[in-house]
């Protein structure tokens, strides 16, 4: 039954933002779903499994938002474009709508218009429970007759009648039968200006079904599965028929309330106003004059100092942990190359990822829960007009607010941005923002360039590097309003939903899924690099590293102890590897910003991802070492006193005229480098999906990675 | 000559008038499936902390509106 032509059924969820549809999605699929990027799929989209009482199964597709079929979104244009072309990928089987009782006239629009698309629909009556409380009555027999579509009431907060709507969804299953269409429920009667494009386009194409006809002739020109004869046909049609595409929509709209008002007033009765007077009270002041604002970069300021305190409470666990697992592995496998490929590359590198898990996690929390009590929107209300004066959307403050955690859920978020101009320019600065991989390479590099200074100099440095991170982002975002053109309408119309206490599942299982999802991208990134690096550090032309190990032992033999000579062996060693040669090759390049070869390893590295430059120095500082890489687990280490023995090793590190490499300079020189360079091949990855073409990832790469080179030279010859 | 209409921009803040039309073309799209349709009751509830946009209700529905879409609805007098 759960199986049609080979393939699993489908059924899609859709309704209004703010409809309460993600916890619907949750509510039906708990932990049997993820945001996949499909092969030949331009877009992600969640998709969970549905398992119904009788034992058989469908994917439920989690459809973006939207108030009706014509979108000025791209998150809208993917629900019209996977509902107008039945060879989609997500073509749905059949169709559960989310509308919020409480405001069911206002959600009503885009269930009809999905009516009279064919498909089967069943009616999810969401927040029942809230309407109970304000004390309507919804008639639900009435509504269904009158549509003539199943419906059930439910709620998805409290989790009544999910097991209804189980059922039922069964039951609307059932009734699918491959090649007979389901019994006809058309809504909107075509109107005179409507139907001879609607006529001409079921003559000249195989499209049989009215209202997906009439939205071809709307949407003919920027429809994704077009093939350009089709889009041709479809031009010539609406052209000679002077079809008024903008005025039919709104007439459209317009007469399809007029229809469905009076059925809406039939089956609810309202026992009192219902403006939610509490949503009133908080907003007088979370939206005031003076108190807005200022509320708002206070509860910025607790996320921040949330992240920082919560990295110090934690007393370093994660570091001490794996530390001293990597050493227990160290000590137990024999010495062979497998077990130093384990120790000194692989572990170390994956190290370098765990230790900031904690803080990744914590601010995806505090980043949920403000999406989920409704604050979000309100910050896009009040810096609307700050962000367009950098060329932005109000919309955008959430992107940059979301990139202080990781900017690849950020970068998916701007959708919501329907001007290109504001959208690109919103996508091009939030990698600026510094990100939790930011993180632990702020913490090894402060204490290195401010070394004698007090804890509280080294933490506001930490705060300044974030406001450095945001200028940087702003300064470039009013370069590109500057350069870039567009025609295209920009929008603030958003929905200030009402407050609710978060609900819990829904921000767990948020949570769960962007951790699990930067772990396993980050995570694959780190064990391919760190293998790669002992590869190359532990390999060299023919002969090379031998003769290395016999220069050392030939004229420092008279060295004090065995540990020194064994060390410096290892160092000489690496320096005459692949690795070695490489960071040799650049270093020309980077000297002038005061790095030497083994940082120039760590930068290339980085560029894989930004977070793999300490375990790059881990990795090339143990190899140079033979002794163990991390110091005794000393319990509730403070932040900059962690990775102590990594550190040490970099402060007495010289250059071959014995300088000190990492000197003041060197190290502010290398902070600027780390906070606006593009290190992240997971964001220039999802660039390329979110704009469709390659070449905004490779300019985003180049502006920002010669902006980091520009600013890391000019501090470093300045501070020098 | 007395005006037929007014805007959202005529209204004192908690004051509430009927929508008649929505004059924009490229907004009236958008506005009217977000439920600003004639008829309605639009309440205006407070500009934006650093102005350019308006806190508005339509039936108890709550939009935040910037100062073009804004003025694209007409009220009754």
């Amino acid at each position: 039954m759960s199986e049609r032509s080979g393939r699993p059924l489908k059924v899609a969820l859709i309704g209004n933002p703010n409809s309460g549809k993600s916890t619907v999605f949750n509510q039906l699929t708990g932990l049997r779903q993820k945001t996949g990027n499909f092969p030949g799929v331009t877009v992600d989209i969640k998709e969970g499994r549905l398992r119904f009482p009788s034992g058989a199964e469908a994917t439920l597709i989690d459809l973006p938002g939207t108030y009706s079929l014509y979108p000025t979104s791209s998150d809208e244009k993917i629900v019209a474009a996977v509902l107008t072309n039945p060879s989609d990928t997500f073509f749905p089987d059949a169709l559960v709508y989310v509308a919020d009782v409480t405001h069911l006239e206002k959600h009503m629009l885009l269930l009809t218009q999905l009516m009279d698309l064919g498909l089967p629909v069943l009616l999810a009556l969401n927040m029942s429970d809230t309407a109970k409380e304000m004390g309507m009555a919804v008639d639900v027999a009435v509504l269904s007759k009158r549509l003539r579509i199943p419906i059930v009431s439910i709620s998805g907060r409290t989790g009544e009648n999910i097991q209804m709507l189980m059922h039922e969804l069964e039951k609307v299953i059932h009734g699918i039968q491959p090649g007979k269409k389901s019994p006809s429920t058309v809504f909107y009667k075509l109107r005179d200006v409507e139907k001879p494009v609607v006529e001409a386009i079921r003559q000249n194409t195989n499209i049989d079904n009215a209202y997906r006809a009439l939205l071809l002739a709307h949407h003919h020109s920027w429809l994704p599965f077009l093939q350009k004869h089709e889009r041709e046909t479809l031009a010539a049609i609406v052209q000679t028929k002077e079809f008024p595409s903008l005025r039919a929509q709104v007439d459209e709209t317009l007469d399809r309330f007029d229809r469905f008002t009076p059925l809406v007033r039939d089956a609810i009765q309202q026992s009192q106003a219902i403006s939610n007077t509490n949503t009133d009270r908080i907003d007088a002041v979370l939206t005031h004059r003076l108190l807005g604002p200022l509320t708002f970069f206070a509860v910025m300021l607790m996320v921040f100092m949330a992240i920082f305190f919560g990295y110090d409470l934690s007393g370093g666990w994660v570091e001490n942990i794996s530390g001293s697992a990597i050493d227990t592995v160290g000590d137990t496998l024999p010495d062979s190359w497998f077990s130093s490929l384990l120790v000194k590359g692989v572990l170390p590198g994956l190290q370098g990822v765990l230790v900031f898990v904690p803080q990744i996690a914590l601010l995806f929390l505090l980043i949920t829960i403000l999406e989920e009590v409704g604050y979000m929107a309100r910050a896009v209300f009040i810096f609307d007009k700050t962000m367009r004066r950098f060329g932005m959307n109000g919309r955008s403050i959430v992107a940059l607010i979301g990139g202080g955690a990781c900017a690849v859920p950020a970068i998916m978020g701007t959708r919501t941005i329907s001007n290109w101009k504001e959208r690109i320019i919103t996508v091009m600065v939030t990698p600026f923002i510094s990100c939790s991989a930011r993180i632990p390479v702020y913490l090894v590099l402060i204490p290195v360039a401010l070394p004698s200074s007090s804890w509280w100099t080294k933490a506001l440095v930490f705060g300044g590097m974030y406001f450095f991170g945001l200028s940087a982002a702003l300064g470039a975002a009013y370069v590109f309003k500057k350069i870039l053109k567009t025609s295209d309408p920009s929008f603030l119309a958003l929905e200030l939903p009402e407050y609710r206490m978060p609900h819990w599942k829904n921000v767990w299982l948020t949570v769960w899924e962007k951790v699990r999802a930067f772990i396993a991208g980050a995570g694959k990134i780190i064990f391919l690099i760190s293998i790669a690096l002992w590869i190359l550090g532990n390999t060299g032309p023919e002969g090379a590293l031998e003769r290395a190990e016999k220069n050392v032992i030939l004229s420092y033999s008279a060295m004090a102890t065995h540990e020194e000579l064994d060390d410096k062996i290892a160092a000489k060693k690496l320096e005459a590897s692949y690795a070695g040669m490489l960071g040799k090759y650049i270093e020309p390049a980077i000297r002038p910003l005061g790095y030497d070869w083994k940082i120039g390893i760590a930068l290339l590295s980085s560029f894989a991802a930004r977070e793999v430059f300490n375990g790059t120095m881990y990795t090339i500082y143990s190899l140079e070492s033979v002794g163990k890489l991390e110091e005794e687990a000393s319990s509730n280490q403070r932040p900059f006193e962690r990775y102590g023995r990594l550190r040490r090793q970099m402060t007495d590190d010289t250059f071959e005229n014995g300088d000190r490499i990492y000197t003041f300079a060197t190290g502010i020189s290398l902070l600027i480098f780390y906070a606006l360079a593009m290190q992240c091949m997971s964001t220039l990855a999802v660039v390329r999906r979110e704009t469709g073409a390659w070449k905004w990832p490779i300019f985003q790469f180049l502006f920002m990675s010669g902006l980091a080179y520009l600013a890391a030279w000019l501090a470093f010859t300045l501070l020098s | 000559m007395q005006r037929r209409y007014r805007t959202i921009f005529d209204l004192k803040l908690n004051e509430s008038a009927l929508a008649i039309a929505v004059t924009d073309p490229s907004l009236a799209g958008k506005l009217t499936a977000m439920g600003v349709l004639p008829g309605t009751l639009i309440e205006l509830v407070r500009p934006a902390p650093f102005g350019k946009a308006y806190y508005i209700k339509v039936d108890g529905v709550r939009l935040a509106l910037r100062e073009e879409e804004a003025a694209s609805i007409l009220l009754d007098v």
